[in-house]
This record gives structure tokens, sequence and C-alpha cells, in this order.
């Protein structure tokens, strides 16, 4: 597998194919004296920022433990739970658990649920 | 006959919805200043056009991809932020200038100056965006879009020297005013080569579910349906010509716009331009701010979709509202729609080339579109629009100071 070409940026879907984010980045293990090694997939605002200066990154990282909506981010998807397809990399996980989608939770209770017609 | 009855409704939505508040006022303008002499602006906008439609289409068809969601894969998150700030930007200032102009055809039929409208008009396309299903909505709007056509019947009702209709869609130099000329054939491609026409396309066609059987079926809406609406906005410029020079009238003002066919039907001409321009504008609102809600779920991968209900995608949602209440306050703050339209059509071609120029790399890669690449002619034309719209990158800002006013 091409790491970049065929994860990286994909789509991220749960267990269910319910949208997650996209991979925004991945993380390599390299133990001493051991081939590296794909640990996890990570997804959030932390990491795309990061990989446009690491110090808009950390900005983003300061800002979200001000706000405090989000528990983790980024939030990371263990490698042996998630599948790579021609579309999408397919995580072993329930979406709403994950941590991926605690801003998408908490606009929908308390903005959009508030909204008649919701 | 499913496959027939869908192009037929694609080429019917695809000319319903072509006409907007930036291809009227631009056709419009470069009538009344310079006769037929930018046909040919039109006429190349529109097989810009027509191509890249089509190559959206048959990305989504073959890949399942959307142009953004591709985009992202592809050229990586670096880039398509500065696609999604870019045509996010000049998106949201379109947006609000259609808004402008379904406030201004209420002002047409009311008299009640158009900012008094702005909060009643947002919250109608709120209400249709919010309540759905758009689907309908946006066939809906289209069909009813079909009343531009007026704008063709009047065209030949006026009776125009043909033979110097046909001289025009020849490129030529102009006698006066060259950098106010460029500068409208620069906002005429800007109006014509709209992001948002192929990005909303690719969208459907992944909504849906097309396949490589579709490969046919999208050429077809593509051509035909682009290649009619480009006929309506040649029919704007052609009533332009004839209609505001005799009155030595520039369309510096949004009401002159009320004329383009009085000559040709009177008071119902009136009527269908007021027509034409709200539901046109009100129809390309709805597309725009939905499209600039698809530009952030699909690049970002959050749960999408026109038909789903805001509970279930709550990030998608507030974009829209974001965007609706951002031109509902410009245009409540009294800001001229026809500026505004003249400026967002100069940024759009301004910055076409950070959109266009991916699909030479998308349309070439069998890891998308396999077999269904682009042929050497496909490619050709695409090289030619990413130079020609590189070239209007580079010369839009020095027109808008020279030839803007």
């Amino acid at each position: 597998m091409d790491l970049i070409r065929d994860c990286l940026d994909k789509q991220l879907v749960d267990k269910h194919g319910k949208p997650m984010g996209r991979v925004d980045g991945l993380v390599v293990e390299w133990a001493t004296g051991q081939q590296p090694r794909v640990a996890a997939v990570e997804v959030g605002a932390v990491t795309q920022w990061r990989r446009v200066h690491p110090r808009l990154g950390q900005w983003v990282d300061n800002l979200r433990r001000k706000i405090g909506v989000v528990r983790n981010d980024p939030c990371r998807i263990e490698w042996d739970k998630a599948v790579s397809s021609a579309i999408e990399v397919i995580a072993d996980v329930e979406a709403e658990k994950s941590g991926a989608l605690d801003w998408e939770i908490w606009l929908r209770k308390k903005v959009i649920l508030k909204i008649p017609g919701a | 006959m499913k496959k027939i009855l869908e192009i037929s409704l694609g080429i019917v939505t695809s000319i319903g919805g072509f006409l907007e508040i930036g291809s009227i006022t631009t056709a419009a303008q470069a009538g009344a200043e310079f006769g037929y002499q930018l046909l040919w602006a039109i006429a190349l906008g529109g097989i810009c056009i027509i191509f890249l439609v089509e190559q959206g289409g048959r990305l989504s068809a073959v890949s399942k991809h959307t142009i953004p969601g591709a985009i992202r894969e592809r050229f990586g998150f670096n880039y398509f932020l500065l696609m999604f700030l870019v045509v996010g930007l000049v998106s949201l200032l379109v947006f609000t200038a259609e808004l402008g102009g379904v406030c201004i055809a209420i002002e047409f039929a009311t008299g009640i100056r158009y900012w008094w409208w702005a909060v009643p008009v947002g919250l109608v396309v709120w209400l249709l965006m919010w309540k759905g299903p758009f689907s309908l909505i946006e066939q809906g709007t289209s069909l009813l879009g079909l009343v531009t056509i007026s704008f063709i019947v009047g065209a030949i009702v006026m009776h125009p020297n043909w033979s110097s209709v046909a001289r025009g869609a020849l490129p030529s130099l102009p006698a006066h005013d060259s950098a106010r000329y460029w500068f409208i054939a620069v906002s005429i491609l800007g109006a014509s080569i709209s992001p948002y026409l192929y990005f909303f396309y690719s969208s459907g066609a992944v909504e849906d579910h097309w396949d490589d059987s579709y490969i046919n079926t999208n050429r077809v809406i593509a051509a035909s349906g682009m290649s009619f609406g480009s006929l309506i906005s040649i029919a704007v410029l052609i009533l332009a010509a004839l209609v505001f020079p005799p009155r030595g009238l520039k369309v510096d003002e949004y009401s002159q716009l009320a004329l383009l066919l009085q000559d040709a039907f009177g008071h119902w001409g009136f009527i269908l331009v007021t027509a034409s321009l709200g539901i046109s504008c009100l129809g390309a609102a709805l597309e725009i701010a939905l499209e600039l809600a698809y530009l952030a779920a699909q690049g970002f991968g959050w749960n999408w979709s026109k038909n789903q209900r805001p509970r279930e995608e709550a990030r998608f949602s507030l974009v829209y509202m974001v965007v609706i209440i951002i031109g509902v306050v410009i245009i409540a703050a009294g800001l001229d729609p026809l500026q505004l339209t003249i400026m967002s059509m100069a940024l759009t071609a301004a910055t076409l080339p950070i959109s266009i120029a991916p699909f030479l790399f998308l349309m070439n890669d069998p890891h998308y579109v396999a077999t269904y690449r682009n042929g050497w002619f496909s490619n050709t034309v695409v090289i030619l629009i990413i130079a020609l719209a590189s070239i209007v990158a580079l010369v839009t800002i020095p027109l808008q100071i020279f030839g803007g006013g």
C-alpha cells in the first residue's frame, strides 16, 4: 500500500458507513532496531492545521482546550481497525463514540435541534 | 426510457439554472457598451463550461468522488484549504450578489427599495433549504427558470441584424475604451465559468449514484444544457445592444435591466424580466449556498446530502446558515448589488486557475477515471482553459482598476 496515495486524506467512515471526517494524519511508530510500523490514523482540526504549520496546529489545540467541546483532538483510530477501500477508509468503530464527531454532536444538540423543523 | 427522462430533466434544469445575476449583468453591460462585439466571450465561456461540467460529471460517475473530495485526496489538505478559502470567499460574494438580484426583482415589482427585502428573501432561501427536499426545490426553480427563454424569444422578435450578430462571434479589438472592453470580457468569462456550476453538478452525480453507464448521458446533458444556457446569455447581449444604445444607457443601475424586454413585449416585457431575474437569482442563491456547504463537507469529510434532515448533518447545515446570514447582512446594509456583481464576477475569473488546474491531473489519473481518461483533444482544451484562466487571473486586477468603473 502507498500510504500517502491510498490512505492519507481519504474519507473515513465507521463500521456503519457513517462519515467521520478524512484521514488527516498517520501515526508511525519506530522502535529501536525494528521496522517502522503504522500505529494509527488521525482525524481532527489540530492535525489538519499542523500540516499547514506546526504553530497553527498548536494554536488550534490551545483553542480547543479553552472551548472544551472536543474531548480528544486529534482523534486516533488504531491502524488494526482500519481497512482502505478504493473510495474510503473503513474503521471498525462507532463514529459517535470515537470522539471524531464531538463537534457535530455538540452543534446538533446546542444549535440545530433548537431550531424548529430540524 | 429512464435515461431519456433523466437527460431531458438534466437539460431542462441546466437551461433553467444557467442564467443568474452575473450572466445577465455582464451580458447586458457588454451589449450596451460594445454592441455585439463581445459575443465571442460568451461563446468562449460556454465552450469552457461544457468541457468542465462534462469532466466533473465523468469524474464523479466513474470514481464516485466529488471534485472537492478528489482534490483533497490527490493534492492534500494544504491545496484543498487554499481552494476552499479562495473559492469559498468568491462564492460567498456571488451568493450575496444573487440574493441582491432577488431583492432587486422584488423592488421592480413593489417599488420598495431592495435592502428592505434582504431579511425576508434570506428567510425564504433558508426555509427552502431547511425544510427540503432540495431535489424537488432545485428542479422546481429550474423549471420556473425556463421563463428566461423569453430573452431568446425577445431577441428574435427584435429582428437584429444577424450578420452583425455572427460577426460578434469572432473576437475583435475594440475601437474605444480598451480597458473597459477587456474588463467586461473577463467578467463574462467569470460569470460563464463559475466553479459552483461544475462543483454542484459533480455532487449531484454522486448523490444520484451515477456510474460509468452514465458517461453518454453526462455528455449530452453537459453539452446541451450549457449550450442552450449560453444561448440565453447571448440573447440578453443582443437585446441590450438593441435597447440601451439608442437610449444612451450603459447599465450602470439595476433599474435599467427592466428595459431589456420592453421594446419586444411592452409591459409584459417588464413582468418577464422581473420574473426571470427573481427566479433565476433565487435558484442560483440556493445552489451556491448548497455548493458552499458541499465544498466544506466534502473536503473535510463531514456527513452531507441535499436530502437529509438538518439534525443528521449539523455542520453542513450550519455552513449554509452562516452563508445566508452573511449575505443578508451585506444586502441589508445597502451595498449596491450591481457593484457587488461586477466585483464578484471579476474575482471569480481571477481565481479560476485554482479550481481548474486539478482537472488536468484528475482526469488523466487511472486511479480516479480508470479507462475513461481524457483524450488528447480534451487535454488540449483543459490546457487552453488553464492558460486562458491564468492570463485572466493576471490581468483582472489591473483591468478592475482601469476598466471596472
